[in-house]
């Protein structure tokens, strides 16, 4: 019942860069694990999986009504992204406004003396005791990719599985399957936390990129030999 | 773009506004999440408490099982028996509610057990006057993560979600949940919890695990917490699920993916943008109306 | 949530457990599917709840022994992973394996979670010795949910059938996220210093109840009135063991009181 053809190969690639742009999306968004829950530390009260996850398969949810109506791959992906974006945008405004006007401090990384993008100073903003708070533009304009990337790779792995199967609740299912496990991968490598991609810990991107890439092609292979039943 | 589907994409919204504040107080009186880091930690450092602590596998995955849940069993009366919607899906969050209740209390008697050796009781009367609370709020989002599931999804209905049912409900369910750990929960761990500390900064890490186990009068209930955060950390939760849910589908509503999908998509930027412009703005008021820290000592001016 | 991750020396031993879960589990699924076939209707599907149980006993089990490594990130993140692998495992062991489909799905997802744990050890450097055969008991113990809860949604071993009853009416949803937390969350919620393997494992049977309960109740469409013994008996595990957890609730915590303040010291 294995058929193979040459589409699946090109299946294949789609799976592993989706794979990819999640694993290295992962490393864009700005978590603080549980210590930023308490304003301990800079980026969003949760985890890093649980965030990626929230808007990775919001980005699914438009990717999945855009596949619906047509079949550009580019408008599907693109769809996927903007979706993730939203949903992280949002969660990131909204953290903010409770760390501004309910715990009353001001955004601010602890990771960088001047923020990247205004060149604003951070230290003098840092609570005492803490590692930062809140969610800094850099931090936001890091989240928005890491959106963007984790978007667009779980809408790419759907529109691989999808082109095979063609039954949306399994293409959808499957693309959750291995967008976890890539997701996870990535946050092992950043063990929980991280600020965006001016914090340190994202020079260890490349150790992802090469997990991520070894474990999405052998789920991929796996994934591209399923048949959509009937 | 027609008025059924404008005044559903309303309805939508509505709902997921509804839904984000349940859950982040239902996540709030059973201190689920990351702060709950801190009630775990308070008897460890010596103070024992009377705050519930319902620890499920984070409240995204929990929240996914809710939903779906419900989800499920309203499908199944749907499909299966051929109930009306409505009933269906208030009896699909009844039972989602159950198994929130089951998991609550399992969670409340696992965790305090597990820390004997620092003197924790587990009360029988927290459990028997806060599940009950927690179960209802947990209704409550079930209830209308669910609803919106069903407008996406309904045959009859124009949005018509390739996705079954349960599927794009297990996916609102996991978005809430990381909408609540990320927002709402924030004000509950950082203001709450540590409310005997000055207001407008964070936890000093010294001052860990210290939380405030006394109320207004006697001991401190985690209902009490409810009411806190009812007045800003829930609504704020609200926002955020009642924004994504809205502006998603708003862009696909006013222009029609299969025609105009370019300019849906091309809204959606715009979106993403003004959200970056405006979280500039929040910052550099926040900063000015705050200013530096005065215990401050470093070198860098502000 | 890494704080005092850890527990108590483990008193059950852990292939002692994987031999149940995955005997158990396997066994559940087939006999399901046997009897099911012979009889020709879907009384049999308890079974394989029956037999996702044993497997969800094993799962927990292997959370508990990596989580006192403390993985840098939170419980939950490593179970839903092991359903993520094991659910493209299953399916794949379905899709190509005809009524041989279950094993070949459950050696795939135990080989994915020790490939995905050499990953994490070798090029992520986690460093966690026993993260190979916890992903690995994971991985199959997820293929074993999977499979074993649609099998009873579906009432037999067949991937067209399974196709149409369990992954186009999505209940596949609640099996994946049931089935999760059934793995998760007794050591989720029991952690802390004096956790105590007995009244984990215990909590597990529990928890794999409500998930077989949760299967049990999708399968009231797609069997019929027959999924009803699913129901009933899920039920009747979950009371009796919820009884068993709250007496090794007693026995281990430091007090369980009606009502009443803070213990001495406390104020």
């Amino acid at each position: 019942m294995i058929a193979f053809d040459a589409n699946m190969v090109l299946y294949i690639i789609e799976i592993v860069i989706g794979g990819l742009l999640v694993g290295v999306g992962v490393h864009f968004v700005p978590v603080g694990g549980a210590p930023a829950a308490m304003a301990q530390a800079t980026g969003v009260g949760t985890g890093t999986v649980q965030l990626a996850a929230g808007s990775g398969l919001t980005g699914l949810l438009s990717a999945g009504l855009m596949m619906g109506v047509t079949d550009n791959i580019a408008l599907i992906v693109i769809s996927g992204a903007v979706g993730a974006m939203i949903m992280v945008d949002a969660t990131m405004i909204v953290g903010n406004w409770v760390y501004i006007y309910g715990v009353g401090v001001p955004p601010v990384s602890a990771k960088v003396d001047y923020d990247p993008i205004t060149k604003e100073p951070q230290p003098p903003y840092i609570s005492p005791g803490t590692v930062g708070h809140g969610i800094p533009t850099v931090s936001f304009v890091s989240g928005t990719i890491g959106g963007l990337l984790g978007g667009a790779g779980g809408s790419l792995i759907y529109y691989a599985l999808m082109s095979i199967n063609q039954n949306p609740g399994l293409s959808g299912f499957f693309a959750i399957g291995i967008f976890v496990v890539n997701a996870v991968i990535a946050s092992y490598n950043i063990q929980g936390t991280i600020e965006g991609f001016h914090d340190p810990k994202f020079k260890r991107v490349p150790r992802a990129v090469q997990a991520c890439l070894v474990a999405s092609l052998v789920i991929g292979i796996f994934a591209v030999l399923i048949t959509g039943g009937a | 773009m027609d008025m059924v589907s404008m005044g559903l994409l309303a309805a939508m919204g509505a709902l997921a506004t509804v839904a984000g504040a349940s859950e982040d107080l239902e996540s709030d009186v059973g201190s689920q999440s990351n702060p709950n880091s801190q009630v775990q930690l308070a008897a460890q450092v010596g103070h024992p408490h009377r705050i519930y602590n319902k620890a499920i596998s984070g409240e995204p995955p929990s929240n996914a099982l809710y939903a779906a849940l419900a989800a499920v069993t309203a499908s199944v009366l749907m499909s299966g028996y051929g109930m009306n919607a409505f009933f269906a899906i208030a009896i699909g969050a009844v039972v989602a509610a159950i198994f929130n209740g089951i998991y609550s209390v399992t969670a409340y008697m696992g965790r305090n057990t597990s820390q004997a050796r620092f003197n924790q009781y587990v009360y029988l009367d927290v459990l028997r006057t806060h599940t009950t609370t927690i179960m209802a709020h947990a209704y409550i989002t079930a209830f209308c993560v669910v609803t919106i599931s069903y407008i996406m999804t309904a045959p009859w209905l124009p949005i018509q979600h390739p996705f079954p049912m349960p599927l794009v409900a297990f996916i609102w369910g996991l978005a809430i949940g990381a909408i609540g750990s990320s927002t709402g929960d924030v004000h509950y761990g950082a203001e709450r919890e540590f409310q005997a500390y000055p207001f407008g900064a964070g936890l000093n890490a010294a001052n860990s695990g210290d939380i405030v186990t006394k109320g207004e009068a006697g001991l401190r209930s985690s209902i009490d917490n409810a009411w806190f955060c009812a007045r800003f950390g829930g609504p704020a939760t609200g926002m955020a699920f009642g924004l994504t849910v809205f502006l998603d589908n708003w862009r696909t509503t006013i222009f029609d993916p299969a025609t105009q999908g370019w300019l849906a998509i091309a809204t959606g930027v715009v979106i993403v943008i003004l959200f970056n412009v405006y979280n500039r703005i929040l910052e550099i008021r926040s900063k000015k109306r705050y200013g530096p820290y005065p215990e401050y000592a470093g070198d860098i001016e502000a | 949530m890494s704080v005092a991750a850890g527990g108590g020396e483990s008193k059950i031993d852990k292939t002692k457990l994987m031999m149940y879960g995955l005997g158990g589990g396997v066994l559940g699924i087939y006999l399901t599917h046997v009897l099911n076939t012979i009889t020709g209707s879907g009384y049999f599907s308890f079974l394989a709840g029956l037999g996702v149980i044993a497997a969800v006993v094993m799962g927990s089990d292997a959370v508990r022994r990596v989580c006192s490594y403390g993985i840098g990130t939170g419980v939950p993140s490593i179970g839903l992973m092991a359903m993520g692998m094991g659910l493209v495992a299953a399916w794949f062991g379905l899709s190509i394996g005809g009524v041989a489909g279950p094993i070949i799905g459950i050696a795939i997802a135990m080989g994915f979670g020790y490939f995905v744990g050499l990953l994490a050890n070798r090029i992520i450097k986690m460093n966690i010795p026993v993260m190979e055969e916890v992903l690995m008991t994971l991985g199959g113990a997820g293929a074993i949910v999977l499979i074993g809860l649609s099998v009873v949604v579906s009432g037999e071993i067949s991937y067209p059938l399974i196709i149409s009853s369990v992954v186009d009416t999505g209940y596949i949803a609640i099996i994946f996220i049931a089935g999760s937390l059934a793995i998760l969350h007794p050591f989720n919620a029991n952690l802390g210093p004096d956790e105590t393997q007995d009244r984990t494992l215990v909590h597990t049977i529990s928890t794999g109840a409500l998930a077989m309960f949760a299967a049990g109740l999708a399968s009231l469409a797609t069997i019929g009135a027959a999924g009803f013994l699913t129901v009933i008996i899920a039920v009747i595990i979950w009371i009796k063991t919820f009884m068993w957890y709250f007496q090794l609730v007693k026995r281990d915590s430091s007090g369980v009181v009606g009502t009443g303040l803070l213990p001495e010291g406390g104020l």
